[in-house]
């Protein structure tokens, strides 16, 4: 049963579009299983549709139809240009990835502390974003950690709980900068989740910063 | 020839209709009257969020010419016309800003498959439809003030300092607005339904 949901600001800048690539990815999964969630990014566009219905319009160029319909010409000639997609390396982290996560790239486990591994997520459209999984041993304890960004964290498998809540599959976790959280996961076994990090933060900072706690705790 | 700028009001039915029409027999007048209304409305949307008159003019062309190429996947069980194109120039916007922002990284074509699966039912159609009256009759009972933050921080990537600075108001109460703004309208649509 899930219990734990992105805010509904969070909701709404997925649906306006200005949540971040990573995060982005996160709550597209973490909605991809929620109905609810589904339901309100849906009213949320619907206020887009109503925004947009009711704008005072600007003045296109002169023929820019006329010129859009030439484009249309070409474009119906040539069939289409079919973007050629290369298809990213996918390594099989040992369970089921959501659809989500399809065009994505998945890098191997590796090792960063004791029953901790992580893997690397690359989203083809935006090789910058911070997006990771994250794969943690049973009983686990993570040293308490801040973030300078909202951190958003989907369980894939598992579970884990700190102060405010048990998070188990499909649970969003939703951590912002004022957070201080110490997560444990549960005995029962490990617990992969799919995390990112808000914030263009540099690759090695980024990392260095979620791998020091490992390693310093 | 100058196109005016102002091409009244669609309706909701009269804009599925254009779809259809589109869709099915790739009709080029019922794709001038989408166009007329809405390229007009694109422009105008992409620069209420910051861009200049020539990218927004742009944005508005390109999520055009997705809209003939994909009319076919247009749902009326999914979403209205209107929020449909929306997602559209949505995804057109976050792709360009990508693009910007780091140009060596591959153009992505527009994939209906990105949008978010909804459940799909015999009476999703009116669902839907139901949903976005309730939607906008939501946006009309926000107070102007709570109207007036949801629509600045709807227009894409304007930063929350910027709009404290549109409204003269410090930038913590711009993200408690947000915040206050949101949870009425989730009061008032749960209470629509």
């Amino acid at each position: 049963m899930m219990k734990h949901h992105p805010s509904d600001e969070t909701l709404f800048r997925f649906a306006s579009g200005s949540l971040e690539s990573g995060p982005r990815i996160v709550v597209a999964v973490h909605v991809g299983g929620c109905t609810a969630c589904a339901a309100r990014i849906s009213e949320f566009e619907a206020v887009g549709g109503a925004l947009l219905n009711g704008i005072e319009p600007e003045e296109m160029g002169e023929d820019a139809l006329d010129r859009l319909m030439a484009r249309i010409e070409v474009d119906s000639d040539s069939g289409g240009e079919a973007a050629q997609r290369s298809r990213p390396t996918r390594a099989d982290v040992g369970i089921r990835l959501p659809e989500a996560l399809d065009g994505c790239g998945i890098g191997p486990w590796r090792w960063i502390g004791p029953g901790v591994r992580w893997s690397r997520v690359t989203i083809p459209e935006d090789a910058s974003a911070n997006v990771m999984l994250l794969k943690v041993a049973a009983g686990r304890r993570l040293p308490e950690h801040t973030h300078s960004g909202c951190e958003y964290t989907q369980v894939l498998k598992g579970s884990f709980y700190d102060a405010r809540g048990r998070y188990g599959p499909g649970d969003l976790d939703e951590a912002d900068d004022e957070i201080q959280h110490q997560p444990v996961v549960d005995e029962t076994g490990e617990c992969i989740c799919l995390a990112a990090l808000e914030g263009r933060m540099r690759l090695r900072g980024f990392f260095g910063r979620l791998v020091q706690p490992f390693i310093g705790g | 020839m100058t196109m005016r700028a102002d091409e009244g009001t669609l309706s909701p039915e009269e804009a599925i209709r254009l779809i259809s029409a589109v869709a099915k027999g790739r009709d080029r007048a019922a794709f001038a009257a989408l166009f007329g209304f809405y390229a007009p409305r694109l422009k105008a949307f992409m620069m209420r969020s910051g861009m200049t008159a020539s990218a927004a003019e742009d944005v508005a062309q390109e999520t055009m010419l997705l809209v003939w190429k994909k009319a076919s996947y247009f749902d009326p069980r999914r979403a209205g016309v209107s929020t449909w194109i929306f997602t559209i120039a949505r995804n057109v916007r976050i792709d360009r800003l990508r693009r910007e922002s780091r140009p060596a990284t591959v153009a992505r074509a527009f994939d209906p498959s990105d949008e978010v699966d909804g459940p799909v039912s015999g009476e999703a159609a009116v669902m839907t439809a139901e949903r976005e009256e309730r939607v906008r009759s939501a946006i009309a009972l926000l107070s102007s003030e709570q109207a007036q933050i949801l629509r600045l921080s709807f227009f894409g990537d304007k930063p929350q300092s910027e709009i404290a600075g549109e409204l003269g108001i410090p930038l913590g109460t711009v993200k408690s607005r947000v915040r206050l703004a949101l949870g009425r309208l989730r009061l008032i649509l749960d209470d629509l339904k």
